[in-house]
């Protein structure tokens, strides 16, 4: 956990002063509605369908049990007394009051939070591997490195007026789990033979309606050089990004046209002007903002759980076994709380379920919360023995829904219920799903499931290895199927299976597909496996077989 | 229209030379097309000259010139255009300008302090109450995670 200075601090105290003054200004008529928005979405506030959207920033999904509790009672006190976790493990208020917005700006900086840049066209949180620190494989810590670019791109004067927005993301590990190849910039953190620290930098990469995977653009840039790169690749893309057509302004169309290699040597023509300048990172700077992270004081204890037999050890070991994970630590386990329960819409927690899952935190998991990219929660370090007590606590808080990975675990943006942009409905095909597979999405075994309500792809669908589509056909929704996506390890987009298919048959049609996958699975395959190796054509046949 | 630089409002001693032809006297800001048209002609003359710049200005032409503008006025179209932040820190970083380079265009008074820190020394501002807002804007206390650029 990063613990503010005091200069960090008088920053974002003095965004929400200039954020007041903003907002009254436009409350009295001398900002006019376009004027203001701009400055509204760098704040993170956005208009949605029925009222203002506030999007509060979690910095690479590091939440302090006390940073949680205020999360719960900003949700009580200005909104509907619940909350919205993202994909980029952000939070979401649907129903405050413009007007009250700079208050809760305000309380949120008072546990060192805040929206600033949560939207707009502007450098975005920096997101991570929700495991970082505690998983095996990871070659560093990516946290430090998150909160120094965090630093470097907070209300960057050159930057806040980019053509569009501008998504990065950072991987300490070999296997990606931050989806970085989907990000306009993607850093995978490397060693080099001399055991030096760099990243390898991808650009252009991004979902939405143009879904691109991101290229190499430099193997490896060292720790010291990241912050000119980077600005490098902005100034690029500021300068010469469209600005015609908002659909055609992200950095992957940029790239696309230029051609990577061209792209590059622009880049490298503007890092060598800035290169030996102000931004190169000195080991002491490194060393201090890894100095702020509280380290954790792990005990030394062994792996063994209760073992003696209650009448509910049979769902605990089920709990276990799918939403808990090996730790790094010894006699330590990592927790996800599922945000799917069945009648809930994915990602959403309620005030009371933050101040339990606060409270939790402190007594299991060192006051530290983490979100993730599929909008659930984790406790990365819970001691073994302590798992049963905690899943106790869970189960009655509805947070123990034994699905992490499964196709009810899916990701689903808000869709027509709250967005203006959307098609089609997604958290009612959402709750379909669950209903229907509640029951055996342990045994189906994990299957990515994603759904946007439209071709904006924020539910992420062209990298679900089942992806669904809200689309828009005559005013009635229907949905576009997509099979074989992927975010994990390599990144992939998938496939369209056919044509649209109406609402309600959409559920009966994700049956069709797993039976598919169900029938022709060789052993434990993964879905992924099934479908490579038996190709779409029976998927087709099946979902289609009416026509 | 009220002109900021240094922190406080200022008489404007520049004025736009609109056509082509080449400009006979000091304090003329003129556009690329001009200078490219007349660049020896001007040269000669000896005249204190400016130059307007687009955000999107194709910059390999010129930066050998630079010395010879004792002003870069860059231009914004829209205030949510911010190419010319970009242009501005290239001409202090890159091209190692020192003059004076002007915001003209679409600029909102909350935008006062950005574009002085990438580089920016003086602001044409719409009107007198947004000037006097801006300046409200640069003098209030503010920090920054990025440098100055001088
Ligand atoms: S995918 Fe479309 S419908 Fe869903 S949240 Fe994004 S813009 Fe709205």
């Amino acid at each position: 956990m990063y613990l503010y200075n005091e200069f960090d601090q008088t920053l974002i105290d003095k965004r929400v002063e200039q954020f007041r003054d903003q907002t009254q200004r436009f409350l009295r008529g001398d900002l006019t509605q376009e004027q203001f928005r701009p400055l509204r979405l760098m704040n993170g506030l956005y208009i949605q369908t029925h009222a203002p959207m506030l999007r509060v920033n979690i910095p690479y999904g590091l939440l302090s049990s006390k940073q949680l509790r205020m999360l719960a009672h900003i949700a009580h006190k200005y909104d509907k007394d619940y909350g919205h976790f993202t994909t980029r493990q952000n939070i979401q208020f649907n129903w405050p009051a413009l007007e009250s917005v700079p208050d809760i700006l305000a309380d949120l900086a008072r546990v060192q939070m805040h929206a600033i840049q949560s939207s707009g066209n502007c450098i975005r949180n920096i997101t991570c591997d929700p495991l970082a620190g505690v998983c095996a494989d990871e070659v560093e810590d990516p946290r430090p490195y998150c909160e120094i670019i965090r630093q470097w791109s907070t209300l960057h004067p050159e930057f806040s007026y980019l053509p569009r927005k501008f998504k990065i993301a950072v991987s300490g590990s070999p296997k990606d789990r931050a989806a970085v190849q989907v990000h306009d910039i993607g850093l995978h953190m490397r060693k080099n033979s001399q055991g030096d620290i760099g990243f390898e930098v991808l650009v252009g990469g991004g979902l939405g309606r143009t879904p691109v995977i991101g290229q190499t653009i430099a193997e490896f840039i060292a720790e010291a050089d990241i912050l000119a790169y980077l600005e490098a690749i902005l100034r690029t893309y500021n300068r010469l990004g469209r600005r015609d057509n908002k659909y055609k302004s992200r950095i992957k169309i940029l790239v696309r046209a230029t051609g990577l290699e061209k792209f590059k040597e622009q880049v490298e023509t503007e890092w060598a002007s800035i290169r030996y300048g102000d931004l190169v990172l000195k080991q002491d700077d490194i060393q201090r903002v890894k100095d702020r992270f509280v380290s954790l004081n792990y005990e030394r204890c062994d792996d063994s759980q209760p073992t003696q037999p209650t009448s509910d050890s049979g769902l605990f070991r089920r709990w276990f076994k799918q939403n808990t994970k090996d730790h790094k630590q010894h006699g330590y386990r990592i927790v996800f709380l599922s945000l799917k329960a069945p009648g809930c819409p994915p990602g959403d927690v309620t005030g009371k379920q933050m101040n339990l899952i606060a409270d939790l935190a402190e007594q299991y998991s060192f006051g530290q919360i983490r979100t993730t990219h599929d909008q659930n929660l984790a406790f990365t370090d819970v001691k073994s023995v302590d798992l049963y007590a905690l899943w106790q606590q869970l189960d009655k808080a509805k947070l123990a829904t034994v699905n992490i990975g499964t196709i009810t675990d899916m990701i689903c943006c808000p869709g027509l219920d709250f967005c203006s942009l959307a098609n089609a409905s997604s958290i009612d095909i959402a709750d379909g799903i669950t209903q229907r597979f509640k029951d055996d999405a342990v045994d189906i075994g994990d299957v990515s499931l994603k759904m946007s309500g439209c071709m904006n792809g924020c539910g992420h669908h062209s990298i679900g290895e089942i992806g669904i589509l809200g689309v828009d056909k005559k005013g009635e929704q229907w949905y576009q199927l997509t099979l074989g996506g992927s975010d994990s390890g390599q990144s992939k987009l998938g496939d369209r299976l056919g044509k649209a298919i109406a609402k309600d048959a959409v559920i009966d049609a994700i049956d069709d597909i797993i039976q598919v996958y169900k029938t022709n699975r060789a052993g434990r395959e993964s879905f992924s496996g099934t479908l490579n190796r038996i190709g779409l054509a029976p998927f087709k046949e099946k979902v289609y077989a009416a026509d | 229209m009220p002109l900021i630089k240094g922190n406080k409002i200022v008489a404007d001693a520049w004025h736009v030379h609109a056509d082509e032809s080449v400009p006979k006297q000091d304090y003329c800001i003129i556009d690329l097309a001009c200078w490219q048209e007349n660049k020896a002609s001007l040269i000669s003359q000896k005249l204190t000259f400016g130059l307007t710049l687009e955000g999107d200005a194709d910059m390999t032409n010129v930066t050998d010139d630079l010395q010879h503008f004792a002003l870069i006025a860059i231009n914004f179209p829209s205030f949510v255009d911010g190419r010319g932040y970009s242009l501005a820190k290239n001409l202090r970083q890159k091209y190692g300008y020192t003059q004076d380079i002007r915001a003209v265009g679409d600029i909102l008074p909350d935008q006062a302090l950005y574009l002085t820190r990438v580089g920016f020394s003086s602001l044409f501002l719409a009107n007198e109450k947004n000037a006097l807002l801006a300046l409200e804007k640069l003098a209030e206390h503010n920090v920054f995670y990025q440098p100055q650029t001088v």
